[in-house]
């Protein structure tokens, strides 16, 4: 396909949400992702891009979140509701790298207050930037609610060991308009990352779950 | 007696030559012939076998005895089907105390078996390569090492050979983990490196090979392991760029053709021109292969770097010297920068090395600055930064050490902001007023990043306007650990102000008023932009169009966009749901509701280039410094040159400057005159001589009887040749080319 246009994406997007919310509707809320595959791209000589973006909507709303934080913090995650530990737990894991991964594998992204943030790599070790988890900080005036919608809505693009990679852009029970928002914004800055831009690209599609694949370019 | 054994000697050899050509030619009438001589092998291998120092007259004979039937194995395919074993256990078991020529033969003869596809290469390679590790001799191993590369070249030229590579990347794995201390492994190195220089072998396996191969106790190996690491993948580009180098002016060479003399040789040598430029223009298009670089395809480089780290630089019984310690410790450091792992102890090693008593201690430096990143705790770099400050920089360290340590000071906080304190930073600002230029520049470089990263920790004075502009506004703020920048489309906001006004000019041209007009006629009016701009470039976009919104969709929206956008073109905030704006007021409508094609992206490049000038002239120009430091990547290593850069900074010896004057000079092998030089090179570029060189470079003695002539003419005669000569030259010579 040699051309993307505003009208085939919503068609697409059309398309892929009366499959999932009608004709096969599962009994979890499917995640939409976008695949890209990259052609014209020379890993060494370009370099590697990544980036990150925040969207207008929350992509995956059931993240699992973890606050490391000091007294106050957690304190306002429990009122929150949202899990937090404090540096004595972490200390307990005595840098023990299998309980460290768990702990890694059971949250999909943390947040640790500045105060704590600087302890992280020595108490905990490499282990959660291993799992590309590095906590983001807080700090005691930033509105903890805010700062945790704002790590949910940003998305990561980065390319490993192949020349294609696939995001998650957003869920099936966001509206139409709210998807093609979101999947607009992650191609146009995804394009913006490359080097050559559209020349870059080889193919662009999205897919639910479980639904299957929509080519848009 | 003498004489007679010569000549017999010789008719064998001629039977041998004769009995190769005619068994070709025709196998199953000289099958006999064959045999015989094949019995005769077999009786010679019995006796060899037995005692291999015989004498030179029956090795020449079982040499030629190999040779021929070698020769003629694909003809004979089931009579032979044991030969090729017999040779390899010749060559297994015998290598060390058979003669070299036949050594050799024996080598080329199971090549040549491998060329006529008698066996394959996975059992050629595997009894090369042991014999290759076990040899004394030298002339041997380059031989072997040359077959093993081009016979896997050869399997892998077409498509990849998956699965003998992965055979012979199993060797060699193997051969690295089994002993570690011995130093038959850097034939594993050797092999892996040039294969992977040669790009046959791209993936993550022999990457293992090295990996294991920097774990051995054996420094060569070691050093080896490690020298690929840092110089592999240069070296690949570097043998990629040779041979896309000599490309072929196809124009030229046409040009010359119809100049110079025709002969075979030059139509031939025209022909080759052609098919290589084609073969070129082939590989081209094709598709790009995946060559990531080494150090990214390494299976889990915090292990890895760990291990190294403990192995060769913690362990204090290394008995490594101290240039493989720099190159281990190179490694590490770029290993820890680029996939920003997390080893600890690593900056509390550095603390003893980092004096300038210290032997290259600006490549310790440059390593310590290399592995330094942004989740790196502060508080653990910190300690070093003081340390390098009270080592190399004061008023009484020489001029070179105090700036090498301002450099290795920035280039640490490029990369981890976060470790300076204020005291110290404005302590080394001081040295902007240093009498050293080095020193001088180096501390400005250290002021100008902090103006960026972190004005609050520098005194108001030195904070420059911006900084404090952007400081009061609160536009600035320094970042906090662990804090990633979130990206966003450089630019955006300029070409959406840009878009709005084209929009509007486009309609004040055509009459219209500013604000109203139907959806249809613009939609085809930006549809028309895009493609203009796409059909500019040679990409192949085809049809792009531009549709920034949808008439049927989304009517409602677009009209209150423009009606905003008509009172304040600058306001591009997202006002199209509610729920959207309330969320997140900062994405740009541009971005979430249109596709920007290939156009809009040249547009935006050239929006933000005008934007950075604006403010370049407004404020400070950009300096090449800061130009360079963009260029730079994360990925590239950093080099103990750039902290010791201020030394280009002072004035040249005297030794420097011829070189650097004889630089720009062509070459003068011989002494010759600069005519003389230009003639040559004339010739070299192809270009044929002009008549008045011809003429001076003729015989002397042909011209001999023209001038004796000439002297004997009569006046008339004289008169007539020279009354010829005008009337030619107004004419425009005897081919009368005015």
């Amino acid at each position: 396909m040699s051309k993307i246009t505003v009208a085939g994406v919503r068609q697409n997007v059309s398309e892929l949400l009366e499959y999932s919310l009608e004709t096969k509707k599962r009994n979890f809320l499917e995640t939409v992702e976008l695949q890209i595959g990259l052609k014209n791209y020379d890993p060494q000589r370009d370099k590697r891009f990544s980036g990150t973006i925040k969207l207008p909507s929350v992509p995956r709303p059931n993240m699992s979140i973890c606050i490391l934080g000091d007294q106050f913090d957690i304190d306002r995650a429990k009122n929150g509701g949202v899990d937090a530990m404090s540096s004595d737990d972490l200390k307990k894991l005595n840098k023990n790298k299998k309980l460290i991964k768990k702990l890694a594998r059971k949250y999909d992204a943390f947040i640790a207050s500045e105060s704590l943030i600087k302890m992280i790599p020595r108490i905990l070790g490499p282990g959660l930037s291993k799992a590309g988890k590095f906590p983001t900080p807080v700090g005691h005036n930033d509105d903890l609610s805010g700062r945790i919608t704002e790590v949910k809505s940003t998305i990561k693009f980065q390319l490993k060991k192949v020349l294609c990679l696939g995001v998650a852009v957003g869920n099936v029970s966001m509206t139409q308009e709210q998807l093609v928002a979101n999947i607009m914004l992650a191609i146009n800055y995804l394009v913006s990352l490359l080097k050559k831009g559209w020349q870059n690209v080889g193919s662009l599609t999205i897919k639910a779950t479980m639904s299957p694949p929509k080519r848009l370019y | 007696m003498g004489k007679r054994k010569v000549t017999a000697l010789e008719k064998v050899e001629v039977d041998f030559v004769n009995l190769q050509l005619k068994i070709r030619s025709d196998p199953s009438a000289y099958e006999p012939e064959f045999d015989n001589q094949y019995q005769q092998y077999l009786s010679q291998r019995e006796i060899f076998l037995g005692d291999t120092t015989s004498d030179t007259n029956t090795i020449k004979q079982f040499h030629d005895l190999v040779d021929l039937i070698s020769h003629v194995a694909d003809c004979y395919r089931e009579k032979l089907a044991d030969f090729p074993d017999d040779l390899k256990a010749i060559l297994t078991k015998n290598h060390a105390v058979l003669a070299p020529e036949l050594r050799e033969k024996i080598v080329g003869s199971l090549g040549l078996l491998r060329r006529k596809n008698v066996i394959d290469s996975t059992s050629l390679l595997t009894t090369l390569f042991p014999v290759l590790v076990d040899t004394p001799s030298k002339s041997l191993r380059a031989l072997l090492f040359s077959k093993i590369m081009s016979d896997l070249r050869g399997s892998n030229s077409k498509t990849t050979n998956h699965r003998l590579n992965r055979t012979i990347q199993n060797v060699l794995y193997e051969l690295v983990v089994k002993d570690r201390t011995s130093p038959k492994a850097i034939w594993a190195v050797k092999l892996t490196r040039e294969l992977w220089k040669r790009q046959v072998w791209t993936d993550a396996r022999p990457v293992d090979v090295m990996k294991e191969a920097c774990l051995a106790d054996n420094e060569k190996v070691v050093v080896g392991g490690v020298r690929f690491f840092l110089g592999g993948d240069k070296e690949r580009e570097e043998i990629e760029d040779d041979e896309s180098d000599d490309e072929v002016d196809l124009a030229k060479f046409r040009h010359q053709l119809g100049i110079n003399k025709k002969s075979k040789k030059k139509a031939k040598s025209y022909q080759q021109a052609v098919s290589k430029v084609k073969k070129q223009e082939r590989k081209k298009h094709k598709p790009h292969p995946l060559n990531f670089s080494a150090l990214h395809l390494l299976h889990d480089p915090q292990d890895f770097a760990e291990k190294l780290f403990q192995k060769h630089l913690l362990n204090t019984k290394t008995k490594l010297t101290l240039d493989s310690k720099l190159l281990v410790l190179q490694l590490v450091t770029r290993l820890v920068g680029l996939h920003k792992l997390t080893i600890v102890s690593l900056y509390s090693w550095f603390i003893k090395h980092l004096t300038p008593k210290q032997q290259s201690v600006t490549s310790f430096l440059a390593a310590l600055a290399q592995g330094t990143h942004n989740l790196v705790p502060p508080d653990v770099i910190e300690p070093l930064l003081i340390k390098i400050a009270n080592e190399f920089i004061s008023e009484a360290a020489a001029a070179e050490v105090a700036a090498a340590g301002l450099n290795a000071i920035r280039e640490i906080c490029v990369r981890q902001p976060l470790a300076m304190n204020e005291t110290l930073l404005q302590d080394l600002v001081r040295y902007k007023k240093s009498k050293d230029k080095g020193t001088m520049m180096a501390a400005k470089g250290l002021l100008s990043l902090y103006r960026e990263v972190g004005a609050e920790l520098l005194q108001k004075k030195d904070r420059g306007k911006d900084a404090t502009i952007g400081l009061k506004s609160g536009s600035m703020k320094q970042q906090r650990f662990g804090e990633e920048q979130v990206g966003e489309i450089e630019g955006l906001e300029l070409l959406a102000e840009w878009k709005e006004g084209e929009r509007k000019r486009k309609r004040a041209e055509k009459g219209l008023p500013e604000d109203m007009g139907s959806d249809e006629e613009e939609e085809a009016e930006e549809e028309s932009d895009g493609w203009e701009v796409a059909s500019l470039e040679s990409s192949d976009s085809g049809g792009w169009i531009n549709v920034s919104s949808d008439s049927e969709d989304e009517g409602p929206p677009t009209k209150k966009r423009r009606e905003s956008a008509g009172e304040d073109s600058e306001s591009v905030e997202d006002s199209k749901t509610g729920d959207e704006e309330k969320e997140g007021g900062a994405f740009s409508e541009l971005a979430t509701t249109t596709i920007l094609t290939p156009a809009d992206h040249l547009k935006l490049q050239e929006l933000r280039m005008e934007a950075s000038l604006d403010k370049a002239l407004n404020g400070n120009r950009p300096s090449k410094k800061k130009q360079d430091a963009i260029d730079r990547h994360a990925d590239d290593a950093l080099t103990a040159e750039q902290i010791e850069a201020p030394a280009r900074l002072r004035k040249m010896t005297k030794e420097e400057r011829v070189a650097l004057a004889k630089e720009g000079k062509p070459g003068r092998e011989e002494h010759k005159s600069t005519q003389a030089i230009r003639k040559s090179k004339k010739e070299a570029a192809g270009k044929s001589t002009s008549n008045k060189e011809k003429q001076r470079g003729k015989n002397m003695l042909m011209t001999l009887g023209k001038a004796k002539m000439k002297q004997k003419r009569s006046l008339v005669a004289t008169q007539k040749v020279l009354r010829g000569h005008i009337d030619r030259a107004k004419k425009g010579g005897r081919r009368s080319n005015f």
